[in-house]
């Protein structure tokens, strides 16, 4: 069944792009909307879940236009991250919280585009083949954007740490 | 190399991207440059952190708004299957050419001739109908006279013989 399979993947697309937990629920339940009416237009050639990612992707881009939720501060890293963590990957505990939490904040910085790929890449950990495919970009474009994304968090982490 | 230079193959650097050549300028700058060397170690960070980022579970309450999406989706599906039923195609092939004449008429430049000529037509009819009413009154009024005449004529026949004074 297509919820099971890929709710868990877009809700958390959606959560890490909006960085608010109600928000991504309810982008969740609109984009499977979306899904379930535009099944009949998917292309059997094609990768299904390249092509689902597409339509998450376009749905939660086009909403961040409309309603410009980046205005509203992300939700607190802790307030489900932390439990998360702590529960699934205590190995990883050597990472530092605080550098999580102002990453986890500067997300809100970065571009919409700019944004949604840095979560496929280095999140997802996404190739920058499937990347281009699912943004529909360059190869090119995809790894520009990749820099700028990391650059400018690096820059943000390295002020909040300087000050 | 500018250090803004080196700031967009710090990337690339991180994975392994750079030519030879290019890798050793990254790294003969990174040796004299502090600034860039700690910009490559906030973005090492950064990829850590992001790539530590747990996949968070669904809420039973999203799970089940997402699991009733399908049914509620055909429950106002309008099932229209009924209408490829082979009873019905003689009826769907004199409709369709019906709304082609109507079409055909509602988009024609020369509507305004078909309407004349349908009102020629119309009255043409009409004026045959009158007539036939005409020549169907006169043939009435014609049995009418008739009847008078026989009646007339069989007052004036005497069947007894008698006179009649």
């Amino acid at each position: 069944m297509l919820v099971n399979a890929y709710s868990k993947r877009i809700f958390n697309m959606a959560y890490q792009f909006t960085g608010a937990y109600e928000e991504a629920e309810d982008m969740t339940q609109e984009i499977f909307m979306k899904l379930y009416n535009s099944l009949e237009k998917y292309d059997f050639g094609k990768n299904f879940s390249a092509w689902l990612l597409t339509l998450a992707k376009n749905h939660l881009i086009d909403q961040y236009r409309k309603t410009k939720w980046e205005k509203k501060s992300r939700d607190d890293f802790n307030e489900h991250y932390l439990s998360a963590e702590a529960s699934d990957r205590p190995e990883e505990g050597a990472i530092r919280e605080e550098s999580k939490k102002m990453i986890w904040e500067g997300l809100r910085k970065l571009s919409s585009e700019v944004r949604m790929t840095m979560i496929l890449r280095d999140i997802q950990g996404k190739s920058y083949q499937e990347i281009a495919e699912i943004m529909s970009l360059p190869l090119g474009t995809v790894k520009s954007r990749v820099n700028r994304g990391r650059l400018q968090l690096a820059k943000i982490l390295k002020e909040e740490k300087e000050k | 190399m500018k250090c803004e230079r080196i700031e967009e193959l710090l990337s690339p650097y991180l994975e392994d991207e750079l030519d030879p050549e290019e890798r050793r300028a990254v790294e003969s700058h990174l040796r004299t440059c502090q600034s860039c060397a700690a910009l490559l170690s906030f973005m090492k960070k950064t990829k850590e952190s992001l790539a530590s980022f747990p996949e968070l579970e669904l809420s039973d309450g999203l799970l089940d708004r997402l699991y009733i999406i399908p049914e509620k989706k055909r429950r106002f599906q309008i099932n229209l299957d009924f209408l490829l039923q082979p009873a019905l195609q003689p009826i769907l092939a004199a409709a369709t050419i019906l709304m082609m004449m109507i079409s055909f008429y509602l988009f024609n430049p020369n509507r305004q001739n078909i309407n004349n000529s349908v009102n020629r037509q119309v009255h043409l009819g009409y004026s045959k109908i009158e007539k036939l009413y005409a020549k169907a009154e006169s043939f009435t009024d014609n049995l009418g006279a008739y009847k008078d005449n026989v009646l007339v004529s069989l007052k004036k026949i005497n069947p007894f013989g008698e006179n009649e004074d």
